[in-house]
């Protein structure tokens, strides 16, 4: 082997591995938008064709999917709210606050993060079932609140971790009540981080499956719910629609984060 | 306290009532549970470590969440140490490589791989379709598919925490070694790889920790037939109803994880992710 032609693959190799690997992440996820455009009716690459039947069977009200999607809609809206004020009511008052409090309180909010999602399902499995909170909307958005909090609260404080507190220091020595600093110094100085901390939490609870399979029975079908037991029944090509549209979705979603949301940060120094 | 420090306090109350009331306690009464349930007394812990069924739960997500978290980090490390030296252009493409599979709901992952891997699958009917193997192989409801899948969803997770942490190396190091005449191998090894150590072992805690405790992935590419502490934990909330194995089982998850993160906390980068707040 030459010298040329050795410092050839020592730079050359490493890139067509790194490459390889982006394709092992990339391309399998791919796979679902043939299967859903299968002219069979049940789970397979196309035979004769291809059809958009199942497509439409994500709009068949019966069938399940389009109940689904609103009941993930309606919950990951309204946890994404709560979660959001909690948060942005929280990283705002730990900002401020002068004392240990803050980054204790910090710790045990962010630890979501890190404890098995497997442990709190049989907390709240226990606890949902005492107060008779098993299978409602109501017991649904609150475990998703909790669990979109530690995000949220990361997206805020990374906002307010770029505000100047001299801001503040003259907005108080210029004589301003407290609910004046908070709502109109601090708060619209973060609404990116608040933007960002609200979406992460619609995410959050419009993925969330493993605590949600157990506090859930017929009542609650949440979206991930419904794929997971139809990932079980193994038979219906919907399934593959549904996560084809869901892809569509992640990768325009990406892209638009990618491009304008780039754009308008820019835009704001 | 003046009044400016009691209405910062007060911001603070909800988030921290709704976190110690409904995500705290939640757990603590796990770990009281396996203490009391179904009397009082260690005999969970007891039965833990005499059940062979339990014994071979924990064998096998030991073995699953070693073999994911190595495969993880060497293959991650190749993507970020490859990121770092892209241009621009080809960065931005192989960062959206990265983040499609990061965003994308676990379950559209899961099933991904079911419809490649299975008998009759994408891979199964090119292999034999090709000529190249005469029966489809068994690639899934193995310890294989498992752990295909938790690699493939691991990855871009460990991959981000790489490419943050290498970014951060001086480049001028780099050069410095290079004007003194070593080798890429050298750079490489003596170089890169020791200044990469922290992000390495924080993103593999992050992966033992991950992979530990993984329901999802693990119930649906394992099918029953590949049993991790997660299933198995639920298995026995949801049908056999042993609330005092679940929770004990709960109880040495939450442990195992607790010590991991002592250690991980070690590192200052960690910890001022943790704490934050003001400076």
């Amino acid at each position: 082997m030459t010298p040329s032609t050795r410092r050839l693959l020592e730079r050359a190799l490493p890139k067509v591995f790194a490459w390889l690997l982006l394709a092992f992440l990339f391309v399998p996820v791919l796979v679902v938008i043939p299967v859903a455009l299968t002219d069979r009716d049940y789970l397979s690459l196309p035979n004769n064709g291809i059809s958009f039947d199942h497509f439409a069977a994500l709009a068949n009200w019966r069938a399940g999917w389009m109940p689904s999607i609103l009941t993930s809609l309606g919950i990951a809206v309204a946890s994404s709210v709560v979660a959001t004020a909690v948060s942005v009511a929280f990283a705002i008052g730990a900002w401020v606050y002068v004392g240990r409090w803050p980054s204790i309180l910090r710790v045990v909010l962010l630890s979501p993060l890190i404890v098995p999602p497997i442990i709190y399902a049989v907390g709240m499995v226990r606890l949902w079932s005492k107060l008779g909170l098993l299978d409602t909307w109501l017991g649904v958005t609150i475990v998703h609140v909790i669990l979109a909090m530690p995000l949220a609260v990361l997206a805020v404080g990374a906002s307010l971790s770029n505000l100047d507190p001299r801001l503040v220091q003259a907005a108080r020595s210029l004589g301003a009540r407290p609910e004046t600093i908070f709502g109109r110094v601090i708060l619209p100085n973060i609404v990116p981080g608040t933007v960002a901390g609200a979406i992460l939490a619609f995410i959050v609870s419009w993925d969330e499956i493993t605590v949600t399979l157990f506090i859930t029975s017929r009542g609650i079908v949440t979206l991930p719910r419904k794929i997971w037991t139809s990932i079980a029944d193994a038979v219906d090509p919907a399934l593959a629609a549904c996560t084809t549209v869901m892809l569509a979705v992640t990768i325009v979603g990406l892209i638009l984060r990618m491009t304008v949301w780039d754009r308008i940060a820019q835009r704001r120094p | 306290m003046t009044s400016f420090q009691r209405w910062a306090f007060c911001l603070t109350v909800p988030a921290a009532l709704l976190t110690l009331c409904l995500y705290v306690l939640p757990i603590l009464q796990v770990l009281a549970l396996s203490f009391t349930e179904p009397t009082l007394g260690f005999g969970n812990y007891v039965a833990l470590f005499h059940n062979a069924a339990i014994g071979r739960v924990v064998r096998t997500t030991v073995i699953v969440s070693a073999v994911t978290t190595v495969l993880t980090i060497v293959m991650s490390y190749a993507v970020a140490f490859a990121l770092v030296h892209m241009p621009p252009a080809p960065r931005r493409v192989a960062l959206f490589m990265v983040m499609v599979p990061f965003w994308i709901s676990v379950l559209v992952r899961a099933f991904a791989w079911i419809t490649i891997l299975r008998r009759n699958g994408v891979l199964n009917s090119a292999l034999v379709g090709s000529g190249a193997v005469s029966e489809p192989l068994e690639l899934v409801y193995n310890q294989f598919g498992v752990i295909v899948g938790m690699v493939h969803y691991m990855m871009p997770f460990a991959i981000m925490l790489l490419y943050a942490n290498l970014s951060e190396i001086d480049l001028r190091i780099i050069q410095a070694a290079r004007s003194l005449g070593a080798r890429p191998v050298t750079i490489f090894f003596r170089v890169w790889l020791p200044l990469s150590v922290p992000g390495l072992a924080i993103a593999g805690l992050f992966i033992v920790i991950f992979s530990l405790g993984f329901l999802v992935t693990p119930a649906i590419l394992g099918a029953g037939r590949v049993l991790m502490v997660a299933e198995y934990i639920s298995v026995q909330i949801s049908s056999t109803l042993r609330w005092g194995v679940a929770t004990a089982l709960s109880t040495m998850l939450l442990l195992v994880v607790g010590i991991l993160v002592a250690l991980a906390m070690r590192s200052p980068a960690l910890r001022a992710a943790f704490e934050g707040g003001r400076k």
